[in-house]
């Protein structure tokens, strides 16, 4: 019973890493790279929904729209400088652009939001569902929630839409979607957007869940994002959401029975076996 | 053209910090007389960043105040300060600069015992004296005979948390404890375990994070299984605030919170709102009206702060005042190693907190208070007498 309890502890922070993960894989597949400025815009969302709280009131739904909004235009920014012009240099350029823009995104926000840590408000607090000795948060739910059913809508704008299709397109091959006359830089602009976005919801759901946010959370967050797509197979979305969603379990139950102090230590450790016996990821095709 | 613009624009912010840079080298007054510097570091950001913002408001406030009535033996005081953000490699190189800048004579911080203990070898070693108002890791001050700490060891708090704080004040039957993982909060935390053993209080549970922790959910989860109906934070204020609020969450409400570490934090009641509502602490400083220069103090500093006085920038003002006055006393002879023995033979010294009268080993035995919280607002329970 105890360790069931637990469980949904680790399903609840899993799924957060799996929305996490989502984003990251969607801007992997389009943009091809690995991005490190992603655990800032993950910050940056977390922020938004701050201050959203503090102008407009403790209305989480909302908050959750602004914090995707600010998270796209960050995502934009992002992608004007350090992708759009650099298509033709070599890659590491890009990569080691995101470096900096990190760096950058994480020291402007510690001059203008503070270095000091925030409290965010509490929602349902208090209130669970008690099966047998069980007891769910309402929170915990409406994250499990919300994140299904973002990853629903995502699944359906890739696989029903024309714009998805490009986007699988693109994230397929570049030079192929272009010979068939997608415009590869808009696509790469808005798959990107739709990525952060996603990382901008799940940093919310990480400052609400964890009552609190930082300039400096990015930093972990960004490594779990992408310690999740890669245990799940790199550019898989669905393994990026399963990925996650294992890490966070591992990690709950490893506490369980150790302490929190080993949090990390069980995540990475996992991530470590995963990639020994099967490199490619749990869900990866061979030669990616 | 918008090139253009941005290269101007860093060739000129560049040339800012060049000229920065040089208006600092040209503002020192080198070997001039009549200025003494003692060195203050502090975690002004980060993690601990109330606690460091304390200790700069409070030291310059010492400073002035010293200043004011004519400086130390007609010299006058001069902090440099320095951000350590509670980080000991941060800490470390600021012991680095400190003793190779030949005019500082002595250094009072930092914060944290991790700190002050990873830079103890580096002012030992340079005979400088590090006087820190709040590390209290009971093997810190007795590194050398050049490190002294203010705030009370552990091994005097521990025990009065368990027995008193835990145990009489709150009547608690069984404890769980959650410790910060560093050199503080496993002595902190073995230091109440030792005192909970002494009256037979039960510890139902030890459970500890590292720093930066913020998701406690499976940690409380497992503490709850064990049914305690108090427990024991053995940390600082952000992370007493999210165990409080996960806590409220969880929608466990049979149980009573207790803290050793954060002192009267303003930052609790600030992140954690209704949640810290009855959350009880030890303190060996709490000011209250009846002491008039301790009241004209905490209204000073919170005029300039901004925020409520908490027991770690008062023991900062102590420090400063205290190594000011062993300056003074040694008037000409005053240098870096002579400093040392003027602090620990003085005996007459009594700052804000009380009389300091340092022990064989450089620090402070301190009898303690319990402070609650209380309608947002923390409020002084008990006197020192409690423990008697």
């Amino acid at each position: 019973m105890y360790l069931l309890e637990q469980l949904i502890n680790g399903i609840c922070q899993g799924s957060i890493y799996a929305l996490m993960a989502i984003g990251y894989a969607v801007i992997y597949g389009v943009v091809g790279l690995v991005t490190f400025t992603y655990g800032e815009i993950i910050m940056m969302g977390s922020f938004s929904a701050f201050y959203y709280f503090i102008l407009f009131g403790d209305n989480l739904f909302f908050a959750l729209i602004a914090g995707f909004i600010t998270a796209a235009v960050v995502g934009i920014v992002v992608h004007k400088v350090c992708y759009q012009r650099f298509l033709d240099a070599p890659r590491y350029i890009s990569l080691i652009c995101t470096i900096g823009m990190s760096m950058f995104l994480k020291n402007f926000a510690t001059i203008v939001f503070g270095s000091e840590m925030k409290g965010m408000p509490a929602f349902f607090a208090g209130k669970f569902i008690e099966i047998g000795t069980i007891r769910v948060g309402y929170m915990q739910l409406l994250i499990i929630g919300v994140v299904i059913a973002l990853s629903l809508v995502l699944t359906i704008y890739l696989k029903k839409t024309r714009m998805g299709m490009k986007l699988r397109a693109v994230s397929q091959d570049k030079k192929a979607a272009a010979l068939v006359g997608i415009n590869v830089k808009t696509t790469t602009l808005i798959g990107n957007c739709i990525g952060c976005g996603l990382g901008g919801v799940a940093g919310i759901l990480l400052g609400v869940y964890y009552n609190s946010v930082l300039p400096t959370m990015g930093g972990m967050a960004g490594l779990k994002a992408f310690s999740s797509m890669v245990l799940g197979g790199l550019g898989s979305i669905s393994g990026a959401a399963i990925g996650g969603v294992l890490i966070g379990v591992v990690e709950n139950l490893g506490i369980a029975l150790t302490s929190s102090g080993l949090r990390d230590v069980f995540a990475f450790l996992l991530l470590v076996l995963v990639l020994v016996i099967r490199p490619q990821g749990l869900f990866g095709k061979k030669g990616n | 053209m918008l090139k253009k613009v941005l290269v101007i624009v860093m060739c000129l912010s560049l040339l800012v910090g060049v000229f920065a840079a040089c208006g600092d080298k040209a503002e020192e007054p080198g070997e001039v007389a009549g200025v003494i510097k003692i060195g203050v570091a502090a975690p002004i950001t980060g993690n601990f960043a109330e606690y460091g913002k304390g200790f700069d408001v409070a030291t310059q406030m010492a400073a002035d105040k010293i200043n004011a009535a004519g400086g130390i033996n007609g010299k006058t005081l001069e902090l440099v300060v320095m951000d350590s953000k509670g980080d000991a490699k941060e800490a470390t190189d600021i012991a680095r600069k400190f003793t190779e800048d030949s005019e500082i004579i002595g250094v009072v911080g930092d914060f944290s015992s991790t700190c002050c203990m990873a830079t103890a070898p580096i002012y030992t070693e340079a005979k400088m004296v590090q006087l820190s108002p709040t590390a209290s890791h009971p093997d810190y001050a007795g590194m050398s005979e050049y490190m002294f700490g203010v705030m009370g060891r552990q091994d005097a708090e521990g025990p009065f948390v368990a027995q008193y704080l835990a145990a009489k004040y709150l009547g608690a039957e069984k404890l769980a404890i959650i410790y910060l993982n560093n050199d503080w909060g496993v002595s902190a935390q073995s230091n109440i375990v030792k005192g909970a053993d002494e009256i037979g209080l039960d510890i139902v549970a030890l459970e500890n994070f590292v720093d930066g922790e913020k998701d406690f959910t499976a940690t409380l989860t497992k503490i709850r299984q064990t049914n305690p109906d108090t427990i024991c934070l053995v940390m600082f204020y952000n992370e007493v605030s999210i165990i409080a609020k996960q806590i409220a969450q969880m929608g466990w409400d049979d149980v009573q919170i207790c803290a050793l570490g954060p002192g009267t934090s303003e930052q609790i009641i600030e992140l954690g709102g209704a949640d810290v509502e009855g959350i009880a602490t030890s303190t060996p400083f709490y000011v209250t009206e009846s002491d008039p220069v301790a009241w004209a103090f905490k209204t000073e500093f919170e005029s300039k702060a901004g925020f409520t006085l908490n027991v770690h920038s008062a023991c900062a003002y102590d420090a400063v005042m205290m190594m000011a006055k062993a300056i003074e006393n040694l008037g000409d002879n005053a240098s870096r190693e002579a400093i040392a023995g003027e602090l620990a033979s003085m005996k007459d010294f009594v700052g804000i907190t009380g009389p300091i009268i340092f022990t064989a080993d450089g620090d402070v035995f301190r009898k303690y208070k319990i402070a609650q919280i209380e309608d947002g607002q923390w409020v002084q329970k008990t006197d020192y007498d409690y423990a008697d």
